[in-house]
This record gives C-alpha cells, structure tokens and sequence, in this order.
C-alpha cells in the first residue's frame, strides 16, 4: 500500500467513512503492518486530542448583535419591497390602459392634425358670416319695432354691429328717426346712419328728414352733420325747417351758421 | 437557506441558531480572541444575506457557509496583517495565556493548552482543514467542496496537517 493510499484509509477509518468490511480489511492491513499501527496510533491521539478540545461558548451579545442586524435587513428589504411592489403593481395594473391611453392620444393628435390640415374654405366662412348678419338684421328689425325706448336703442346699437347693412335696415333706422317718439332712439338712429353717409340713399334720408324733425338737438345734430358732410342738398330742407317749424333761437342761429358754411 | 434566498429572512435565524457555536468553534480555534471570532462570525452571516443569490442549494449548505467562512477569516487575517504588530501580540497572549494557565489547564483538561499552542503554530491552510474536519458533521466530500479539490486529497490533506500538528504537540511537550 503507498503512502497516499494509507493516508486517505486511515481517515476514512478514523472517521467511520468506512464499510464494515472495509474497515475489517484495514484493520488487518494495520495488523500484519506495525510501522503503519504506529503511525494510525500517533494520528489516532492527535484527531482524539482536537475533537476534545473545547470551545467557549459565543457571548449573548452575539446573539444580540446577530438579531439586531437581522431585524434592520428585513425592515430594509420590506421597504424595498413595498416600493417595488407599488410600482410593479401600478404598472402591472395600469398596463393595459396605459398603453390604450397612449395609443388613443396617438389617434387623437393623427385626427386633429388631418383636420386642421384642411384650412377653412372661404365660402363656409362667407356663408356662417352671412347667416349671422341675416339674423343680426332680424333681430334689428324686430327691435326697433318694440315699443320699449330701450329696446329700440338696443336694436340701433345692434345695427351699428352689422358691417354692410342693407336697405332694408337702412330704411328701417330713417325710419326710426322720422318717426320715433323717443329723442335718444333718433338720435342713436342719426349716429347709427352715420357709418353708411357714402351710401346717397342714408344722405338723401338723412335731408329728408330734417324739415320734420322738431326736437332742437336733432335740429342741431343733424346740422352739424350736414355741414360735416357738406351736403349743399340740406340748404333748401332747412330753410323750409326755419319757415315752418318755431325754432328755437339758438337752433335757429346754428342752422343759420351752418347754411351758411355749407354755401 | 433556500427560503433565505427567496426573502424569507427571518429563517436566517434558524441557520444562526444551528450552526453560531461551530462557526465561533472554527474563528476561535483558528486563533482568534472570542470578541473578533464573535465579530467574524456576524461578518460571516452578513455575506449569507449580501451573497444569498449565489447559493444555487448545490451541494451542502455548511460546505458553502464555511467557504465564506474562510473567507472572511482571510480577509481579517489580511487586515491585520497590515499591522505589523498583530501577529506578534497574538503570539505573546497566547504564550502569556499559555504559560498562566499552563499548569491548571494540565491538571483540568490535559494537554489542552499545549494542542491549542500547537496549532496556533501551523499555516493557516492547515489549521483551517484540522478544525473542518473536527467538527464531525461535516463529511469529507463536504470539505473538500470548501477547500475547492476532490475527497481524496482532502482526507490526504486532513491527515499530513494532523501529523505536523502532532510533531509541533510533541515539540512543545519536551520544551
């Protein structure tokens, strides 16, 4: 038996890693061998002495120290847990409506874009801006025939919102200031007709109306207009005014002075 | 372990409790004072719970807690090797021990002192082996997986440290 062979026998003997017949060959191996019984003796004596050497026992504080250590790791990995786990849920969760919320934000920006790619054709604008217009004469129209003085205002000031008026408001607001009994409405109606005095029909209304007008401050706004406008038509109306009408003096001086700036 | 390596680790504490005493057997008896022994082997369950992934349940549990084992005896021993003065302090308390304590501890426990003494004297790689092989728990295909080489070189390796071990014994007896 070599050297190597013996060493590993003798600890598997030694440690009773050995079969039953294992172990009985080795033994007689040991037997016939003296030189080899010494030396399993001295190995024997040894292995005995350090399995029987004692060993303190470790202190409580370990204990302590160990628990200590242990109960902060798993606070530490519960709130990594906690953490991982809301936000593996939330995404677990929310997954699939994320991804439809994503995906419909997709669509919804393709669409809105092909439509604000489409511009606006003028004819769509022109036609809503018609039918506004149309309802806004409507609506003129309707107010100024209401017998509350605050209605027919408002229904001048809505006509002064209409960009082109047509003849019918036109002749609906000469018509205000011929014969509406409230001064404030004529008046506004006298404002109003100003926006359209390239228009000869509003001039002409406008001359028309003077030698029947018989509030003072309508004699002297229409006045002033007239000498603004130049209008040489209004001279003989006038005239007629100051003949017919008591005018009052201060009127009559103005009207006077403003036929004569118009000559 | 296996629990350990899923989360569970509160079963930490069971491993803790089997194995804490040969642990501290092992740092103890490789030389070290009880309070750094105390120290390694907290050091020990501490790589348990940082490398608790790498164990794959292969092979034996103890096999892979005393390979860390040795590691962090290692590890300490590099430490305190970079003072000078470690190695020789532990010489002298050892001696200082020894001899204080020499005659009570032949009268109590034989030649206890004089086998700790020894041992002290031999390479850590032997050391290591002896005391891995007294605690009987662990077989030798156990120890050889720690040690990293077959069963057979590890009983040839068990059995030349304890011959060096005894020759250091007999040469303390006669001095």
């Amino acid at each position: 038996m070599d050297k190597e062979k013996f060493e590993i026998l003798a600890m598997d003997f030694m440690s009773g890693e050995m079969s039953h017949e294992a172990a009985e060959d080795f033994r007689q191996f040991l037997e016939k061998n003296p030189n080899y019984k010494e030396e399993y003796k001295q190995l024997e004596s040894i292995w005995t002495k350090v399995d029987a050497m004692q060993t303190p026992d470790p202190s409580t504080e370990m204990d302590e120290t160990f628990y200590g250590m242990l109960g902060q790791e798993i606070e530490k990995s519960k709130k990594k847990r906690g953490w991982n786990g809301i936000f593996s849920g939330f995404f677990t969760v929310l997954k699939p409506q994320l991804v439809y919320g994503v995906l419909l934000l997709g669509v919804g920006f393709l669409v809105g874009l092909y439509f604000n790619s489409q511009e606006a054709q003028p004819g769509e604008i022109m036609v809503s801006t018609d039918e506004t217009a149309d309802v806004r004469q409507k609506l003129v129209l309707t107010l100024l025939e209401q017998p509350s003085a605050n209605q027919r205002l408002q229904g001048v000031s809505e006509a002064n919102k209409i960009e082109d008026a047509d003849n019918i408001v036109i002749q609906a607001l000469l018509q205000t200031l011929n014969n509406d009994a409230n001064v404030n409405v004529r008046l506004a109606a006298i404002e109003s007709l100003t926006n359209y005095v390239d228009n000869p029909v509003v001039r002409q209304g406008l001359v028309q109306a003077i030698p029947h007008q018989e509030s003072p401050i309508i004699q002297i706004t229409l006045a002033n207009l007239m000498v603004a406008l130049q209008e040489k038509a209004s001279i003989e109306p006038f005239k007629q005014l100051l003949k017919e009408k008591q005018v009052d003096t201060t009127v009559k001086k103005r009207i006077e002075k403003s036929i004569q700036s118009i000559i | 372990m296996m629990k350990v390596k899923s989360g569970d680790l509160d079963k930490l504490g069971l491993l803790y409790e089997r194995y804490k005493k040969r642990l501290f057997g092992f740092f103890y008896n490789l030389g070290n004072n009880p309070s750094v022994s105390e120290d390694l082997v907290q050091n020990v369950f501490l790589r348990i719970l940082k490398y608790r992934n790498s164990y794959t349940g292969e092979g034996a549990f103890t096999a892979w807690m005393f390979r860390m084992a040795r590691n962090v005896n290692h590890d300490h021993y590099k430490k305190i090797s970079k003072e000078s003065t470690y190695r020789k302090v532990l010489l002298e308390d050892t001696e200082v021990k020894s001899a204080n304590d020499l005659d009570d501890a032949l009268e109590q426990k034989g030649n206890e002192v004089l086998l700790r003494k020894a041992l002290t004297r031999l390479p850590v790689e032997k050391r290591e082996i002896l005391l891995l092989s007294k605690y009987r728990e662990m077989r030798f295909h156990e120890i050889a997986e720690v040690l990293g080489c077959s069963e057979g070189a590890a009983k040839v390796r068990v059995h030349r440290a304890l011959k060096d071990l005894r020759t250091i014994f007999l040469q303390l007896e006669m001095t």
